[in-house]
Parts: C-alpha cells; structure tokens; sequence
C-alpha cells in the first residue's frame, strides 16, 4: 500500500513522473543535436565480443578490480552493483505507487522476497561506499579526483537515496507487519528500532509519507540531474563500453583526403575543426567522462609536468560539445544559448589548448586505464592532424621533421649514412620474392648511428640461424609512421602507399622488422590502404630460434638486465613475453624487473613523433623512465625498439656524469648475439662490447 | 596596380645526403649524386619564396611568380613554392641549358624575366646550395640594368620602394631602393611556411608555363656549355685526415699541463 494510491497522493505521484520525465525527455534530445551532426562511424563489428566486453568490463567491473586504485574499486563496485540491484526496489516502488496489483513483490512474490536481502545488503554496502568516497575526499585527496560542489552533490544524493530507501522501507515494515520482512533484514531491524522508542502509528504514516514520496522525488531529481553533472557517465557508459574500440590501442583511422577535398567549399577539413567533426563516439567518450583522473595520473606528459592531462581534455571535449548543444534556458529563451567569442562557439581547440595537444606521445596509458573505455588518443590526434594540415600550426621541430620526410624521405637530417651503408661486411641479399622475410630495416636502423649495430647484430643472427630473409636497400621508403603521428596524414597516406606498392610490386608476404612503430603500422593499419601482411617482431622471431634451438646463447651474459617494454610492442600489440623469454635465455643473466612494466609500462618519451620534437616544459620524460630504470639496480637496460634505446642512451649520461657507474643501453639482439657468440667463419666480433666501460653514444637530432 | 614578384627557385640535389653519396669525375670535372640522393629546393631559394609571401601578407592583391630553370624534374620545386602560396610558375627547361655557369644560368633567367615583363620585385636565395656561388641574382640585377640588394633579413615594400634590412658581421644596414629592385635573400630571415593541405592540393590547378631556349629567342651557342664565361680548372673532393691526441693524466690539472706542453710542441702557443 503506497502513499501514491489514493487522493492526493496519486495527484503528486503522476506530476513528479510527468514532469521530471518529461524535462529528462528534453534533455536527451537537445543532448542528442551534435550527436546527429557528428562523423557516422560504424561500432557493430565483433558483436559476440561487444557482448562479452559488456558483461566484463561494465557488469562485472573488471578494470575496478587492478590493485593500483583497490579502494576506489572496492568502493565503486559496492555504488554500481548497489544501482543494479536496487533498481528492482526502484522499480517496485514505481509499481506500486500506480497499483499494489502492479508491483513486483505483488507479481514475482517469493521471487521478489528473495530478492530483498540482496537489496538490503547493498543499502548497506552503499552507504559504506559512500563514506568511503566522503572520506578519500576529506582526507586523503588525490590529486586525480575532480572535488568540487557537482561531485558532493551526486554523494549526497546518492546517500539520500539510501537513507530514505531504508527509512521509508522500515515504516512500510512497521505499519504492515508483513511475515516475510525479516527477508530485509536492515530495514526489518530499523522497524524494531520504532518499536522500541514507541513510534506512533499516526506519526509512522505520515512519515512514511514523507519517506516514500522524498525518495520518489530525488530519485527523478537525481535522473534529472544527471546529465548536467560530470556524474553523467551513469547514462551513458553502457554504450560508451558496449560500442568501445574493437582495433588494437595504437591504430589512427585514416582520413579520405579526396572526398575532404571535394568538400572544401563546404567548409570540410582534414582533422577536427568544430565539434561535429568529430565523431558521436568521440562526442559520448566527452559525456561519459567522469572525472576520476587516472588518465591523468599514468599520463607521461601529466606526470611529467607538462600542459596535457587527458581527463582536462575530455573536459575541454564536454565544455565545446556543450557549447553546440541547445540549452533548456536557450530554448525557453531564458538565457543566452552559449558563450560566443565572435559569434561562434568555441572550437575543441580553443577549449583544449595548443601546448596539450602536441604534448601528448600516444602511448595509451590513459585508455588502459580508464575503467569506462574513453579513447583519448585519437581524440588527441584528430586536433592534432587539424593543426597539421588545416591551420599548418606545429612545433618548429615538429615541421622540420615533417619536411625531411617529404624531401629526403626519411626524418633523420644528418645522418651519414646511407640505406646501404650497414650491410657492408654481411651477407645480405635484396629481397626478390624467393625468401621468406622481407627484414623492414626502418629509416632508424638503416640510418640512425646508435641502431646500425643492432640492425647488424639482428642479421648476424638471423643469418646464423639459417632463416631466409632479404632487405629492400635503398629502395626502402620511409613506412610514414612518424607522419601519421605528427598529425600529417596526406604524407603518411603518400608513404604508405608507396611502402605497399613496393613491397607488392616484390611479393612480400612476411614483413620481419625490429621497430615496434613499424610493426603496429604494418600488421594494424597497412590494411586500411589493401597493404595485408603478416608481420613478426623480431623478438617474437629470436625467442622462437631461441627455443628451437637454432640459435644456442652459450657465452655467458653477467650482467643484471632490466628490460623496458615498449608502449607500441606491450600495451598497444600485446608483446611481452617474447622479448622476456630472449632475455632469459641469456646464460648467467639476472633479471630485474621495473613496476611500471608490461601492460602498465610507463613511455620512453619518444612516441607521438617526440623522437623528434621538443618536449614543452617540465621534466624530460625519457629522464623519468631512465631514474626508474637506474633505480633497480640494473646494469643494463634492455630494449626491443629504435626509439627507446635512443631515449635511454640520452638519459643515462645525463642523471650520471661518471661515464663508469653508467648503466649501459643494448636492444635484445644485441645481448643475444654476444651470448650466441657465432660460431665457424662468422665468428666476427659481436657488434657490442659489453667489457667496455660505457661508450658514449649520441643519440637522435 | 597590384604588386608583381618574381621569385627565382633552383632545384639542387639534397646538399645534407652524406658526402659518400656524390661521386666526382675529376677527368670529367662533373659530379654525380648517388641514385638515392633526393632533390630538393634549394635552401635560400624557399626563403625568396617565404620573402615574396610575407609582401604578399601586407600587400594582399600582389601577385607571385616563381621561375625555374632546370631539367623536368624541377618542376617540384615549383610546385612545391606554388603550396607555399606562389600564384603561378614558369619552367626553363632545354638541353641546351645543361652544363652552364652563373652567367648563363643569369642570361637565362633575365630573358624569362624580361618576357613575363611588369614586374615590380626580383627575389633570389644568396646562393645556391650545390655550387653556392652566389651571384646569379645579382647577376640578373646587372644584366637587366636594375638595382640590387644581397644578402637580406627582411624585405618590405613601402610606397613603391623596397626596404631591405642587410646583413652585416655587426649587426644590419636598413637599405631603400626603388623598384622595380633585385633582392637576394639569406637565412636570417627565418624559416619558410609549411603549406596547408588545401595549398598543396590547389597548387596542382595552378598554371606552370614551360618554355625552351626558343621561347626566349636564344640559341644554343648564348647558353648552357656553350656559352659559359667560367673557366672550371678543377674539381675535387678534398681529403681531410683527423688525428686526435688524447691527453692522459691522473687529475684535470695534470691534463691541462700536458695539454699546454703539447700545444707548445706544436708552436700553435
């Protein structure tokens, strides 16, 4: 028997449904204009895992249960499976206020009976969530979380809720005397506590009046509310996780520069320019954002005290979707419709700043993070790649690397050598269609001085453990990576069309390559422009000679090795055993490992094109992960990648001066060929010396 | 009347690919860059582009032409200078243009010049960046009998003059000189624009004229090998040997004692 039943109650009941209803219903829709407008893109591929994610990562809280936040898990988990579970009391209430006939204990009843102290256990288990939140806010403050009046305002609402469920829920058990109430145990043993100090049955009406009637109202007042809060993630992330990426993290989609091109006159552009350029899964990614800022605290360039913060960008995301979105005042002409600087809304740009933009290396630690799947990167490039090639607008170093591209077809200005110059001394053939592998030697180990000797090494494996493979010498083009990064797609789809059309013009059908930037680009997005292979890294490879035993490491290796995994090999492709496994194969090497590794690696600093652009301000990243690195102990830093290798080899001298005590930087195929150690008439010098106090080696431009 | 600029480009093999790459036939006194050495626009070249851009950033209605002289293939650097923002090209290519020097690369720029005619400003990098012998622009000044500034950080068109600010060792010279006026550019004045994509795309339905030794009423015997004033002794690459001393000592003070005794040896003090 609801309050809601009889006159005036049921009046109250349907105008408080009515209208809060229908204000939601507005809401929605104007929130939903830019959302029309935006990119069309498809988000229906791989649907049995789209399934299987939601359960995962949205019902079961999957990425609520890593270690590193346990006590806003633990305190996340009990809110959300809370909701779910009192949803059916929500439910129930809404029922029952329309009919007693209508309500679910009315319908489902030993179904629903059952069901109740489940509900009551989360009453409870809410409220302790909500405290625990109120207290991470009062006392413990991390820097991560947003706590401002929006973020008191859904904990308190949220707590209100509970209290007037419980309360509410107890005078119904006070007043009816049901024989299964005990089944809501919390509130079974409150309606005791009236018992006890006497309450009188008039008074128990009316406030359970109150009681019912309040936890109708914040309930509508809390959907209401919702989305004008950061807090509007609860409507949201269903989709927000059911339509996530299906694509590996370190894949750009590309542009159709053609068809942009026959719409210019309309105003098309190449990256994003306003708002509804960008895509309806980017602009939800803006909506779903709830501010909890680990984004922003395994960030590289947060971390390292630059501009960009990927949860301030999303921000900045919601603040421009927003200002094109109809506002309730706007459409009551209450209220200006947004704020204007020249008459136009302010692009994402405008909201996000230039320095923020170009910070960022791509290293996708904020979307491994991020429990409700927000893809900040592309977001990130998409700006990028509107600075690029709209507005021309970069970092001077940033352009300069983008026109040695063009003009020399590769970013290393300087270099003194050639794409030859390496095999000098070694027995390797072009590439001709006969062999198995095409080994991609990549602009940096053909080209840059500290990765000659690792190209070396690897072919002094590959070539004695028998594998057949070939290079392209001087007809290799640059793959276009760092274009993409830098935001430049045109030269990137000019290089990846001519990378393609060489290597189909010589039948590559394995493409082996020591570089984890040309790998993603080669196995995850050559396919955008019909270039299909299959691509190995050549720790994958080496880790399985290794294992057929057609490389033997005999030669002792007395050294403690750290290995560093690379953001493109492990968090964005998954690779992290193999190099592991090549490394443990070492006789006599001890292995140590950082915190900060596989999937939770922390960046070298050189990814997003900053090999070859400056960093803004603040600490240098690669200095970071270098101070992490020495920290173990190690004396070597192990790596898979042209890139890091080159950022560790400038961090060492620079945290130590005393060229003895340094840490010494080798790629994995380096350490192996020492151990390996060739046998017969190959039986050359390994390329690197470990014995050798360490050797100044410069690094980049 | 709206502003004319000439501005003369020159396609140079890329002067940063590594020594080992150019091959020279001393014999023949020729030089040839290996397969793999791209071209590009020569680098002060792109900066008379970037000057003529940034008198059209003032002067909107101005109009730019760009004139290359040089086999097929340097029709990229005109295209390229035409994304930077030039309105429309002109290319020099005839055979008999091969194998020249600075005075007939300047003849047969000044013809060119002379039949696109009404122009108002002539802009040069300093020098080219193979030969960098640095006077064609100044050389087309005194065929065409107009005035000349080189060597330029800055150049502005106020009131149908030109004012140029030239570099000095001390510092610069602010000069004015009317028009019509030669200038030739160097890398003080900054960098050249990177063109939108939009530029780049437009750039391809800009008009490039093509024109030959006829086109210009010369014949072979006025131009290229024909026609050179220079008498190339010899060409060479020269051979430089480092040796590098190492110092050894126990302390700082040590080593630089040594050092100084060493320097001493040597009578360099």
């Amino acid at each position: 028997m609801a309050p809601a039943n009889e006159f005036p109650g049921n009046i109250f009941f349907y105008l408080v449904i009515l209208g809060f209803g229908a204000f939601f219903a507005l809401t929605v829709i104007m929130r939903l204009i830019p959302f029309v407008q935006g990119k069309r893109v498809s988000r229906l591929d791989h649907l049995p895992a789209r399934v299987r994610d939601f359960f995962l990562i949205m019902l079961a809280q999957s990425r609520f249960f890593r270690r590193k936040y346990w006590y806003s898990g633990i305190l996340h988990v009990f809110i959300f499976w809370g909701f779910m579970v009192l949803l059916i009391r929500s439910l129930n209430l809404l029922l029952d206020g329309v009919s007693a006939d209508l309500s679910l204990q009315h319908l489902l009843g030993d179904v629903y009976t059952a069901w109740r102290p489940v509900m009551d256990l989360f009453n409870v288990l809410v409220m302790v969530g909500v405290g625990m939140a109120a207290f991470q806010r009062i006392f413990i403050k991390p820097e991560r979380i947003t706590i401002n009046r929006d973020a008191w305002t859904i904990l308190s609402l949220i707590f209100l809720l509970m209290v007037t469920d419980v309360l509410g829920n107890s005078l119904e058990i006070f007043r009816e005397r049901g024989d299964k109430d005990y089944f809501s145990f919390f509130a079974f043993g409150v309606a005791n506590l009236w018992d006890t100090v006497g309450l009188g049955r008039g008074t128990a009406e009316a406030a359970h009046t109150v009681f019912w009637f309040s936890h109708l109202v914040i309930l509508f007042a809390f959907l209401d509310y919702l989305p004008y809060s950061k807090h509007s993630h609860v409507l949201t992330v269903a989709f927000n996780v059911f339509f996530r990426n299906s694509e590996p993290t370190g894949v750009l989609q590309p542009i159709d520069i053609e068809g942009i091109m026959e719409r210019a006159e309309e105003g098309a552009t190449f990256g994003v320019a306003k708002v509804t350029d960008f895509s309806w899964k980017q602009m939800l990614d803006f909506l779903t954002c709830t501010e909890c800022g680990r984004c922003q605290s395994n960030c590289p360039a947060f971390l390292t005290g630059k501009e960009l913060s990927p949860k301030a960008i999303q921000h900045a995301g919601r603040v421009a979707l927003l200002a094109n979105t109809p506002t309730m005042g706007s459409i009551l002409r209450l209220s200006p419709a947004v704020p204007r600087t020249n008459g136009e809304p302010p692009r994402p740009i405008d909201t996000m700043g230039f320095e923020s933009i170009w910070d960022c290396v791509t290293c996708g630690s904020c979307q491994y993070w991020c429990p409700v799947m927000i893809e900040h990167v592309p977001t990130i490039m998409d700006v990028r790649r509107f600075l690029v090639m709209d507005e021309a607008q970069m970092p001077e170093t940033a352009q300069a690397a983008l026109m040695q591209i063009e003009q020399r077809g590769h970013p290393w200005r300087g270099t003194t050598f050639t794409r030859g110059d390496w095999m000098e001394g070694l027995e390797v053939g072009l590439f001709d269609g006969s062999q198995e592998y095409l080994l991609w030697v990549g602009c940096s180990g053909a080209l840059s001085e500290r990765n000659v000797p690792i190209t070396q090494a690897l072919a002094k494996l590959l070539i004695q453990a028998g594998v057949s493979f070939g290079v392209l010498g001087d007809e290799e083009p640059c793959c276009g990576d760092p274009a993409r990064r830098l935001g430049n797609e045109y030269l990137f789809q000019m290089q990846a069309q001519q990378a393609i059309e060489v290597m189909n013009v010589k039948g590559v059908k394995k493409i082996l390559t020591a570089c984890p930037h040309g790998y993603n680009i080669f196995r995850n997005e050559y396919r955008q422009f019909g270039g299909n292979f299959v691509v190995v890294h050549h720790s994958e490879l080496l880790a399985q000679l290794v294992q057929e035993g057609k490389l033997r490491p005999r030669e002792g290796v007395e050294q403690t090795i750290v290995y560093h995994d690379s953001c493109y090999l492990a968090r964005h492709n998954d690779i992290i055993g193999a190099p592991r496994r090549v490394l443990a194969s070492l006789p006599k090497a001890r292995l140590v490992e950082m915190e900060r590794s596989g999937m939770t690696t922390f960046c070298c600093g050189a990814g997003g094109g900053h090999m070859w652009v400056e960093e803004s301000k603040g600490e240098h990243i690669n200095n970071a992960r270098t101070k992490e690195a020495m920290a173990t102990g190690a004396g070597v830093v192990a790596t898979a990648c042209p890139f890091c290798i080159q950022m560790f080899e400038d961090g060492i001298p620079a945290l130590e001066p005393d060229e003895e005590k340094r840490m010494r930087a080798l790629d994995i195929a380096e350490l192996l060929e020492v151990a390996v150690a060739a046998r017969g008439k190959e039986a050359a010098a390994p390329t690197s010396d470990l014995s050798a106090a360490g050797e100044e080696v410069s690094a980049g431009p | 009347m709206p502003l004319h600029i000439i501005a003369c480009v020159k396609q140079v093999p890329d002067p940063e690919a590594p020594a080992s790459a150019f091959k020279v036939d001393e014999a023949a006194k020729k030089v040839t860059p290996a397969a793999g050495v791209a071209s590009v626009v020569s680098q002060f070249d792109a900066l008379a582009v970037e000057a003529a851009l940034r008198v059209k950033d003032v002067a909107s209605d101005a109009k730019i032409t760009i004139v290359s002289m040089g086999p097929a293939a340097a029709r990229d650097a005109i295209k390229h200078s035409l994304a930077m923002g030039a309105d429309e090209g002109v290319l020099l290519t005839d055979n008999a243009f091969e194998n020249g020097d600075s005075y007939t690369t300047a003849l047969v720029l000044s013809k060119a010049i002379q039949k696109i005619g009404d122009f108002d400003l002539l802009l040069f990098g300093r020098q080219a960046t193979d030969w960098d012998a640095g006077v064609v622009g100044s050389g087309v000044a005194e065929i065409l009998g107009l005035p000349s500034v080189s060597i330029a950080k800055a150049v502005a068109v106020q009131d149908g003059k030109v004012v140029v600010e030239r570099v000095l060792m001390e510092g610069y010279d602010t000069v004015e000189a009317p028009l019509p006026c030669a200038v030739t550019i160097s890398n003080e004045l900054g960098e050249p624009r990177y063109p939108k994509l939009q530029q780049i795309m437009q750039a391809a339905r800009k008009q490039v004229s093509v024109w030959s030794a006829a086109d210009l009423g010369l014949d072979a015997s006025q131009v290229g090998a024909q026609g050179v004033r220079l008498n190339l002794e010899r060409l060479y690459q020269p051979v430089s040997e480092v040796e590098c001393e190492v110092m050894e000592g126990e302390t700082p003070d040590e080593k630089a004692q040594k050092l100084a005794q060493r320097l001493r040896e040597e009578k360099i003090i």
